[in-house]
């Protein structure tokens, strides 16, 4: 898959303000307010091998699709497929504040 | 007149008969004294150097390929491939058991990350109940503690 069909897709994802695709070797695409974003990269990339790590028993694979890190004026969307990281920040149009 | 050491010959002749000793000094007898320790260690240190010397030696060649006396050795033509299709066979055996190994390697969450990644948010009700449940957790977490209610160490009652 080149990298305009990678980035293709993400750029139609509603509410979206950017975008990063990430490779075991670093960037491979970048684009809105995650453009050269390496920083948030590697901390999403340190956070999507920890998540992958937690099993639950009898099974192999990871149990879930997508990492979701709500924050309140922003959601990072992460996934990975075909060994590379999708990453989308998108707008939180849920304003309540989420307490703890 | 005579001293010490003088060279009278009569009275050294005389003198010489009466320091010899009984028994000749033989240089690899032992001395009845402990000072021979001192001389026959040497020797022996001498020794264990040598063979220090030599094991060091034999490592050193052990580890040291010597292309100058491997190329004398002919090849033909069709023992190189032999060793070629054994080698690759023998790495295609080691590579198989590989892929288990690599940990760190990232899985396959979804084959549609587009379609995964577009989807509605997660809603906000959701999200607080994940909340309140992880506070609930922390909290409990939080008030784990040892309550001792009798001696950790119990004597046994021996008769």
């Amino acid at each position: 898959m080149t990298t305009a069909a990678l980035t293709a897709g993400l750029e139609r994802i509603p509410d979206q303000l950017g975008y990063l695709v990430i490779s075991e070797d670093g960037v491979l695409a970048s684009a809105g307010e995650l453009e050269n974003d390496e920083h948030t990269a590697g901390v999403i990339m340190q956070m999507v091998r920890t998540a992958c790590r937690f099993r639950l028993p009898g099974s192999a694979d990871p149990c879930f699709k997508r990492m979701s890190v709500i924050l309140e004026d922003f959601v990072y969307t992460v996934t990975v497929s075909g060994q590379k990281v999708f990453v989308v920040k998108r707008q939180n149009n849920q304003h309540e504040p989420v307490n703890v | 007149m005579g001293c010490c050491y003088s060279s009278d010959n009569d009275s050294s002749d005389k003198d010489r008969d009466q320091r010899e000793p009984l028994i000749p000094p033989n240089p690899v007898s032992k001395p009845p004294n402990g000072t021979d320790w001192v001389t026959t260690s040497l020797p022996s240190a001498r020794t264990d150097e040598q063979a220090l010397l030599t094991s060091i030696l034999t490592k050193t060649a052990q580890n040291i390929i010597d292309v100058a006396a491997a190329e004398s050795v002919m090849m033909e033509q069709h023992e190189y491939m032999d060793k070629a299709r054994q080698y690759s066979t023998k790495l295609a055996v080691l590579s198989n058991s590989l892929p288990q190994k690599k940990a760190n390697a990232l899985p396959n969450l979804t084959s549609q990350p587009h379609q995964v990644l577009a989807s509605d948010l997660v809603p906000y009700s959701d999200v607080q109940q994940v909340s309140k449940i992880a506070a609930y957790a922390y909290s409990a977490i939080s008030q784990i503690k040892v309550d001792a209610k009798e001696e950790l160490v119990v004597q046994f009652a021996i008769p």
